[in-house]
C-alpha cells in the first residue's frame, strides 16, 4: 500500500501544476501578510483602560434590544445575542481584555480563510486523480497489476487527503511563520474564549487554532471526497471539479437560504460540513447538534465512498 | 508442452450486442500465438478479458489454471501485457514509469529494472521524459513494462502498430526469443498479416466475434492441397483433356495459364497427358499462398467462390 501511495504521490509532484498551486498559496499568505503589516503601522490599538465598562454598556444595550423585541426576536439574533453578553460577562468577572495587540495568532485566524484555496486546489487534485488515467489512458496499464482494484483506488483517495492536509500544514506553518515575523508574538499569554452549550471556556490560542483549522477544513475535504466519487463514477475530471466547486462556492448560501423556510434542509451536506456553528454561531436550522452533525458527516462519507468503490470494482474498462 | 491460457467458451455481450460469440483456444509454453482478424473484429475486446480489464459475460479464461475473473490477482501475477498503444505517463521519464509498475508487482529489484531497460534497448533515453520518445521508443518502454515482473505470458495488442520495418523485425526477434529461450507464451493481435507470417506459430482468426480457425502457420498458408499453375500455348484444350480425366477438378483458365488444385503425384502423369497430346507446356509451378490470400479467403471468401485469383506471389 506503501508503494501505491508512493505512486499516486509522484504522479501529483512530477506535475508542475502541483507548484502552482503550493506557490500561489504561499503568495495570498504572503500578501495578506503585507497588507495587513500595511494598514497596521498606521495605528496601535488604543489601550483603553475603561474596556470593563464598554462592556458592561454593551451588555446593558444587548439585553434592553432583547426586552424590548420580546417574542418577535429572531432565533439566531438571541442565540447571538445571549453569547455575546455571557462572553462579556466572563471578561470582566475574569479580567481579561478584549484589546490584544494583533499578534502571530490573529494572523494566523485571520489566513485561515484561505483554507477555502487550499479546498479549491484539493478538490482539483481529487477530480483529475482517477479521471486523468483513463483520459491518458494510462488506467489500462495500471489495472493489469497483480492488485485489487480497491486498494488502487484506496491508494488514490488517500494520496488525496494527504494532498489536503500538505496545503493545509503548508498554510498554517507558513502563516505562523510570517506571522511571527510580522507581528511578534504576545507577551502573555492570552486564553480563546469559547461559548459552547451556554458555558463560557477558556482554551490556550495554539489548541483553538489548530481546531479552528480542523474544523474547518471538514467542508474542503468531504467536498474533495465528493469530487473524487465523481472522478471515479464518471471518469471526468472538469464533471467532477465543477461541480464541486459549484458546489463549495453555492451550496453553504442555497443550504441557508432554504434553512430559513425549510427544516429538511438540515439533511443537506452543507447544513453539517461547519462544526464551528455550535462553538462560535448559531446552529442553521433549530435542533441540530453537534452529534447529528457528526453522524450525517459520516453518512455522506460512506455514501460517497460506497458509490466511488462500488463504481470502480465493476467498470469494463475500455478507455 | 503444458498449456499456460486457456479460453474456454468466452463469450462477451455490451449493450445486448454480442461482440465475442464462444471463443476457445489454448497457448502453450515456448508458442506465439497469432491473433488475427480484420479492424473490429473483437481481438481488442477478447485481449481486454484476458488482462481483466473488461468482465466475462460467460465462459472462463484460466492462466496457469487460475481463473482471471475469480482468482484475478493470481492469474495476472503471471501476465505481462500492452492494449491497444502502449499509454505511459508523459510527465515522467521513462525509468520513473518502470519504477511506478515495479513498485505494483512483489519482488522486482532495481537490477531488474536495469537489466530490462537494457533487453529493449532504452539506455540512452531512459531517464528522459516519455514526452519526448518517438512511438518506437514507446513500444520499447511498453514492452520493458511487460517484462518487469518475469511474467510467463506476454499479451500484446498491435505491438508492430507505427513502426518501421527495423522496429517490427526488432519486434519480432524480441518475441522469438522470449518464446524460444525464456518459454514464455506470446499472444499477438495483429492485422497485419505478412507480419504474423514470420512471428507465429499457430494463429486464430477471428471474425465478428467469432474465432472461425486455428491453425498452424505452415497448415494455414497451405490448406491441405496445393495449387499448381501450368502455363501453356492451348488453354483450352488442356481443359478438355483435363475434364475427361478429373471430371470433378476445378480448373480455372486465365490467358495461357491454368490453376489445378491438384495433388503433387498426379504431375508428372498430367505433364505426360499433355505432351502426348501436343500442348506444348512452358511452366508448371507450385503456388504458394500467402497468408495474405489464405486470410481474405477464410474471412471474406468463406464457402464462396474458390480461389479465384490469377497471379501468384
Ligand atoms: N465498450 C464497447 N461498447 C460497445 N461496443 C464495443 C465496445 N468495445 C468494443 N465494441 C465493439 O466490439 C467490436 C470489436 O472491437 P475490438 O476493439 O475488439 O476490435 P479489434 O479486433 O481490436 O479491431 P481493430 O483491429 O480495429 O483494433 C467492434 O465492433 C466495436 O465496435
Ligand atoms: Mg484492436
Amino acid at each position: 500500500m506503501t508503494g501505491l501511495i508512493q505512486n499516486e504521490w509522484m504522479k501529483v509532484f512530477r506535475r508542475p501544476g502541483t507548484y502552482v498551486m503550493i506557490g500561489l498559496l504561499l503568495i495570498m499568505t504572503t500578501v495578506a501578510g503585507a497588507f495587513i503589516k500595511y494598514q497596521e503601522s498606521g495605528g496601535t490599538v488604543p489601550d483603553n483602560a475603561e474596556w470593563k465598562r464598554g462592556l458592561q454598556t454593551q451588555n446593558e444595550s444587548y439585553k434592553k434590544q432583547l426586552e424590548e423585541m420580546g417574542e418577535t426576536v429572531p432565533r439566531d439574533m438571541k442565540e447571538q445575542y445571549q453569547r455575546e453578553i455571557a462572553l462579556n460577562e466572563y471578561r470582566i468577572l475574569h479580567d481579561i481584555s478584549p484589546n490584544e495587540e494583533y499578534s502571530v495568532w490573529g494572523f494566523v485566524s485571520d489566513t485561515s480563510q484561505l483554507i477555502e484555496f487550499a479546498g479549491l486546489f484539493t478538490i482539483i487534485i481529487a477530480g483529475g486523480i482517477v479521471a486523468s488515467e483513463f483520459s491518458w489512458g494510462t488506467i489500462k496499464l495500471l489495472l493489469i497489476r497483480p492488485l485489487k482494484r480497491v486498494k488502487i483506488l484506496g491508494a488514490k483517495y488517500i494520496t488525496v487527503i494527504l494532498f489536503g492536509l500538505m496545503l493545509l500544514a503548508v498554510l498554517f506553518g507558513y502563516s505562523a511563520l510570517l506571522g511571527g515575523l510580522l507581528f511578534g508574538f504576545p507577551e502573555k499569554a492570552v486564553p480563546y474564549l469559547y461559548y459552547y452549550n451556554g458555558t463560557v471556556e477558556e482554551q490556550s490560542m495554539g489548541f483553538h487554532l489548530i481546531a479552528y483549522y480542523g474544523l474547518k477544513s471538514i467542508n474542503m475535504l468531504m467536498l474533495a471526497t465528493m469530487a473524487f466519487m465523481i472522478s471515479a463514477v464518471f471518469r471526468n475530471s472538469s464533471l467532477a471539479i465543477g461541480l464541486s466547486l459549484f458546489l463549495m462556492f453555492m451550496g453553504g448560501q442555497v443550504t441557508r437560504l432554504i434553512a430559513m423556510k425549510y427544516d429538511w434542509a438540515k439533511y443537506s451536506l452543507f447544513a453539517n460540513t461547519d462544526l464551528l456553528q455550535y462553538f462560535e454561531g448559531v446552529p442553521m436550522v433549530q435542533g441540530m447538534t453537534l452529534g447529528f452533525s457528526i453522524i450525517m458527516i459520516a453518512v455522506y462519507f460512506l455514501l460517497f465512498q460506497a458509490l466511488a468503490f462500488y463504481v470502480f470494482n465493476k467498470r469494463d474498462v475500455s478507455a | 508442452m503444458d498449456t499456460l491460457v486457456e479460453i474456454q467458451d468466452v463469450t462477451k455481450v455490451i449493450n445486448g450486442r454480442t461482440i465475442i460469440d464462444s471463443v476457445s483456444f489454448e497457448v502453450k509454453k515456448g508458442e506465439v500465438f497469432g491473433f488475427l482478424g480484420p479492424n473490429g473484429a473483437g481481438k481488442t475486446t477478447t485481449i481486454r478479458m484476458l488482462v481483466g480489464l473488461i468482465s466475462i459475460t460467460s465462459g472462463d479464461i484460466k492462466v496457469l489454471g487460475s481463473s482471471i475473473s475469480t482468482d484475478f490477482e493470481k492469474a495476472v501475477s503471471q501476465i505481462g501485457a500492452i492494449v491497444e498503444n502502449p499509454e505511459m505517463y508523459k510527465f515522467l521519464t521513462g525509468y520513473q514509469n518502470l519504477i511506478h509498475y515495479a513498485r505494483m508487482s512483489k519482488g522486482v529489484t532495481k537490477e531488474k529494472i536495469d537489466e530490462t531497460v537494457e533487453l529493449v534497448g532504452l539506455v540512452d533515453r531512459i531517464h528522459d521524459k516519455v514526452r519526448t520518445y518517438s512511438l518506437g521508443m514507446r513500444q520499447r518502454l511498453g514492452l520493458a513494462q511487460c517484462l518487469l515482473h518475469d511474467p510467463q505470458i506476454l499479451i500484446l495488442d498491435e505491438p508492430t502498430n507505427g513502426l518501421d520495418p527495423a522496429g517490427i523485425r526488432e519486434i519480432r526477434d524480441h518475441l522469438r526469443m522470449l518464446a524460444r529461450e525464456r518459454g514464455m507464451a506470446v499472444i499477438v493481435s495483429s492485422h497485419l498479416l505478412s507480419e504474423m507470417e514470420m512471428m507465429c506459430d499457430r494463429i486464430g482468426i477471428i471474425q465478428n466475434g467469432k474465432l472461425i480457425d486455428v491453425q498452424h502457420i505452415s497448415d494455414f498458408v497451405q490448406g491441405k492441397e496445393k495449387v499448381y499453375e501450368a502455363e501453356v500455348d492451348d488453354p483450352a484444350k488442356a481443359q478438355r483433356l483435363l475434364k475427361n480425366k478429373y471430371p470433378e477438378l476445378p480448373v480455372q483458365i486465365t490467358e495461357n495459364r491454368m490453376l489445378l488444385p491438384l495433388v503433387r503425384d498426379s504431375i508428372p502423369e498430367m505433364i505426360k497427358d499433355f505432351v502426348q497430346a501436343d500442348i506444348k507446356i512452358f511452366a508448371v509451378r507450385e503456388v504458394t499462398k500467402t497468408l495474405e490470400d489464405r486470410f481474405l479467403e477464410v474471412t471474406e471468401y468463406k464457402g464462396g467462390a474458390e480461389h479465384d485469383r490469377t497471379d501468384s506471389k
